[in-house]
């Protein structure tokens, strides 16, 4: 899997490549972002392609999210569509992760230390 | 008549039309050449466009209006056949004779063509729809839930007299009725573990992970109200594997284990579990009830959540009747959603959780209220156990606070029982979780309260109230018995369809010899049916001017079809040892079914088939006694036999029946009551006063008393009483089972066992005696057909629109939307 990392008002912005995130492509998921989680602290991933999410998914994503925060980093997440959000609110990762509309929205938390949810 | 379409006339020729459309654009034939079941298929879809029609009118009322709906949650609905119901509440089933008359068919083959959808065990499941039939028909804006399962109840066969179970495959056609919303569709989790950690705030934060996914596919059935102007959905789901395949199983390439695990995940709606079979631990079921209530909660919030925004809204907008405690886990669910998903705090959602639910118990037999080991809602709904642990121990800290050293009263009010392993009390969950619990017979709401759960009643006592059941008369008198109807609609009007209590008018007509000449012509009629039915079935043949002897119901032991039969061994006894001549020739007509594990209500099916093999090929009793057992009890069939019955067999051991149904739905066509002071006979009593009806046997009070003094001693009875020595006597002897002499010796046994909680023999002097009064009176016809009519007359409480008003009115604090 071939995750894009972009840089937003010197943040690092990676982007879900895939619709569905399920136990086929989890695994694979988790190795792409490895290098990612270690090369950075601050982190915007864009989940606005995904329209599935199951718990394998999900595990994934709170991995990334323990990484980050083991070394002292940060992880938001930005344009979730209703699905993955129902999804996150079933099993109550929405209180873990801070959740945003926009990657625009993600980038300025991160510069003013806000954690609201704004999604 | 008008029609809701025009009139009956005027619809003719469109309805016509609309027949021949759907044969041939949605069956691929000319009319002609369909099939009976096709040509069923294509009226049904005629029918079911008229209602469709009528139920997005239904909606966008409701949608202008925003009124308070009831969402009526039921493991079980038994439907019956639908095409002639749907029919008269839509006021074409004229229409339709005459279109299908012009197309050369009979609407009445193409009504018995229709399978029974048998979605239901018994009461429960006929009370759910008997009340969405009156919730329509009252405008009370309703949805019913349910699950689509794919084998309903069992067929029933007989093989030597014995019970056979058959898979009732109904939906292997197709169901006209039935519309698929794929789109519609909700994942529902289940299995995983609780992650334990803290939220961004640093507040405990339990997360559900590692569940596996269900689909739940709504299928709506529409329900019309008579008159056709409010159509309901009863929306019932079927399971569905989350994706096609596990892909990760997939992808390695194991296809055979990929398509295994989809089958297991619809294996969910596959079947429903006949009654006294629900082991506890069977966890297939407690997916099931999870299914049912987890589909449903999500389709609830959906709606709700279109129009409005605030949770704090929900129970001014939503009631939701949880029948039985199948689907009690909505206590837990609910919570779960409005906590976790909406970020409501516990109070908030516990105040919302409790004001949105009701409860009705239907049972008082301690082997069916439903617990769950600890250890298998922990595997299988890991954070629902959290919650339910919670709910818990709020709720004990209450229960200490008002009752403080209670121990003993804080481990018998317990939502979970201290036992090896602990169990989860389904009963308790539900009162616990709901602003309302309800019996559905005013002496079983009273033994709820001093019986079954006194503590409760102790501590809420305004929680509980009486909603005594009823039936449909839409279904049970103006479908199932059409020349009844006539007479009725002749005599007093149509108003009865609508307000039953207008039967009333009846009671002047009671000693009009015309009308009593007219009665007694349809029972006739309705028996020469019947008799036609037995005769085709069973090759028995009746007398249809013999009293006609009904006990139709599921085979249990404390509905005592074995007290029945021990009556009717001592008139055959009478007859051939005594020469004594019976009252009146009577034909003893039994129907129902066994759940396939209780050995004890099979062997009672077997005992009745060789009592009648035996009675019915003796020629001396031949003129005075026959036994017919009709097989596959279900709507269908209900609805030939009542209609035909004399007499109405409810002699349920007193304070074991929560209801009963059977008794007014037998009423309602005129058969008079023999029963014990039991369920809602106890009612039917007061309505139809004691001179139209039989009661014997023991009270509840005095079955209890002399449990809790063991001081019931069968063998004084038989010592006492030559009669009663004689029957118990003849079980053990090879009277009934001339090849197999021991068959039936464990009745014997059994009926002198002191532990016979259902004390047969305390109450069979008191059934014969009764039985006695039945012949005298029946022997007079003009004094039995004034029972009759007054039967019919004073029936009218046991409506279910009354009872549906009721729940209304008290329960659920719904307007009607007219």
């Amino acid at each position: 899997m071939d995750i894009p990392v972009e840089q937003m008002d010197g943040v690092a912005v990676a982007e879900i490549p895939v619709d569905e995130l399920d136990a086929s492509n989890s695994g694979e998921l988790k190795r792409a972002m490895a290098p990612i989680l270690e090369r950075y602290s601050k982190l915007i991933i864009d989940v606005g392609r995904l329209r599935f999410v199951d718990s394998s998914g999900l595990g994934a994503m709170l991995s990334c999210l323990r990484h980050l925060s083991a070394k002292g980093g940060d992880l938001k997440l930005c344009g979730m569509s209703k699905p993955v959000r129902a999804a996150f609110e079933l099993v109550r990762m929405h209180r873990i992760f801070d959740i945003l509309a926009t990657r625009e929205d993600a980038a300025r938390s991160f510069q003013t230390g806000s954690s609201r949810s704004t999604t | 008549m008008t029609t809701p379409l025009g009139t009956a006339n005027g619809s003719v020729a469109p309805f016509q039309e609309s027949i021949c459309r759907h044969a041939m654009y949605s069956l691929g034939q000319q009319w002609i050449d369909l099939s009976a079941r096709d040509r069923f298929n294509a009226v049904a879809l005629a029918v079911r466009d008229l209602m469709m029609h009528r139920a997005l009118e239904t909606e966008a009322r409701y949608r202008q209006k925003d009124p308070k709906r009831l969402c009526y949650l039921s493991i079980e609905f038994l439907i019956g056949q639908s095409l002639g119901n749907n029919l008269r509440n839509l006021g074409l089933h004229e229409a339709c004779r005459q279109a299908l008359g012009n197309l050369g068919a009979d609407l009445s083959d193409l009504e018995a063509i229709e399978p029974d959808p048998a979605l239901g065990n018994g009461g429960l499941g006929r009370l759910g729809a008997c009340l969405l039939d009156s919730l329509a028909t009252l405008g009370l804006p309703a949805y019913g839930y349910g699950i689509n399962y794919e084998y309903g109840l069992f067929k029933q066969e007989i093989d030597d007299g014995y019970q056979r179970e058959k898979p009732d495959n109904w939906l292997e056609h197709g169901s006209p009725w039935q519309i698929a919303k794929p789109e519609e569709a909700c994942t529902v989790p289940i299995y995983g573990r609780i992650e334990h950690g803290v939220d961004r705030a640093g507040v405990y934060n339990p997360m559900w992970m590692d569940w596996k996914l269900l689909m739940g596919v709504p299928h709506d059935m529409l329900i019309p109200g008579y008159g056709g102007r409010t159509v309901h959905a009863l929306r019932l789901y079927s399971a569905r594997a989350s994706r096609d395949f596990d892909m990760q199983i997939f992808n390695d390439g194991d296809y055979l284990t990929a398509v295994e695990q989809k089958i297991a995940s619809e294996t969910v709606s596959k079947v429903l579990y006949p009654s006294n079979a629900v082991v506890a631990g069977q966890e297939l079921r407690l997916t099931q009830e999870y299914f049912l209530v987890a589909c449903a909660l999500r389709d609830i919030v959906r709606r709700f959540e279109r129009d409005h925004s605030v949770f704090g809204d929900f129970s001014d907008k939503v009631a939701i009747q949880l029948n039985d405690t199948h689907p009690a886990l909505a206590v837990a669910e609910l919570m779960r959603i409005l906590v976790d998903e909406k970020s409501l705090s516990w109070e908030e959602a516990w105040k919302t959780t409790e004001s949105t639910l009701a409860f009705t118990n239907h049972t008082l037999l301690p082997e069916a209220l439903e617990t769950w080991p600890v250890p298998v809602l922990e595997r299988v709904l890991p954070r629902h156990l959290q919650i339910i642990v919670e709910i818990n121990r709020r709720f004990l800290v209450e229960v200490g606070a008002r009752y403080p050293g209670d121990k003993a009263r804080l481990a018998r009010m317990s939502l979970v029982e201290d036992s090896t392993p602990r169990r989860v009390r389904m009963a308790h969950v539900a009162i616990v979780g709901s602003h309302s619990v309800n019996g559905v017979s005013a002496i079983h709401s009273g033994l709820i309260k001093t019986s079954l759960v006194p503590d409760f009643f102790g501590l809420w006592p305004d929680r509980f109230s009486n909603k005594t059941n009823g039936v449909t008369q839409r279904r049970w008198l103006l479908g199932a018995n059409p020349r009844l109807a006539d007479l009725v609609r002749a005599t007093i009007g149509d108003g009865w369809i609508t307000r039953l209590e207008e039967l009333e008018r009846l009671e002047g007509h009671a000693d009009d010899a015309a009308f009593q000449g007219e009665i007694e012509r349809i029972k006739r009629a309705n028996k020469e049916r019947l008799a036609r039915l037995i005769r085709d079935q069973s090759r028995v043949i009746t007398n249809p001017a013999s009293l006609f002897d009904v006990h139709v119901k599921r085979i249990h032991a404390y509905k005592r079809q074995l007290l029945n039969v021990m009556h009717i061994v001592h008139e055959y006894l009478s007859v051939i040892e005594d020469g004594t001549t019976p009252r009146v020739p009577r034909t003893y007509v039994f129907s129902g079914k066994a759940s396939p594990g209780y050995w004890l209500a099979k062997q009672l099916i077997k005992l009745i088939h060789n009592v009648a093999r035996i009675i019915n090929g003796d020629p001396r009793a031949k003129d005075w006694i026959t036994v017919a057992f009709v097989r596959d009890y279900r709507v269908s069939l209900a609805e030939q036999i009542i209609p035909a019955a004399d007499l109405s067999e409810q002699i349920s051991t007193a304070g074991y029946e929560a209801s009963g149904t059977g008794n007014m739905k037998l009423a309602l066509n005129g058969a008079v009551t023999l029963g014990t002071l039991d369920g809602s006979n106890i009612e039917i009593l007061e309505s139809v006063g004691r001179d139209n009806i039989f009661i014997f046997g023991l009270t509840a009070a005095e079955v209890a008393a002399m449990r809790e003094r063991r001081s019931y001693r069968p063998q004084d009875h038989y010592d006492r009483d030559a009669r009663v020595k004689r029957v118990t006597d003849a079980f053990s002897s090879a009277l009934f089972c001339p090849r197999e002499p021991d068959l039936f010796a464990w009745i014997t046994r059994s009926l002198l066992d002191a532990s016979d909680e259902h004390v047969h023999l305390a109450d069979f002097p008191g059934y014969l005696d009764a039985h006695a009064q039945v012949g005298d009176a029946f022997a007079d016809p003009g004094r039995w057909t004034r029972m009759s009519i007054l039967n019919i007359a004073r029936i009218g409480k046991f409506s279910s629109d009354r009872t549906a008003a009721e729940y209304a009115r008290d329960i659920w604090h719904l307007e009607r939307v007219q």
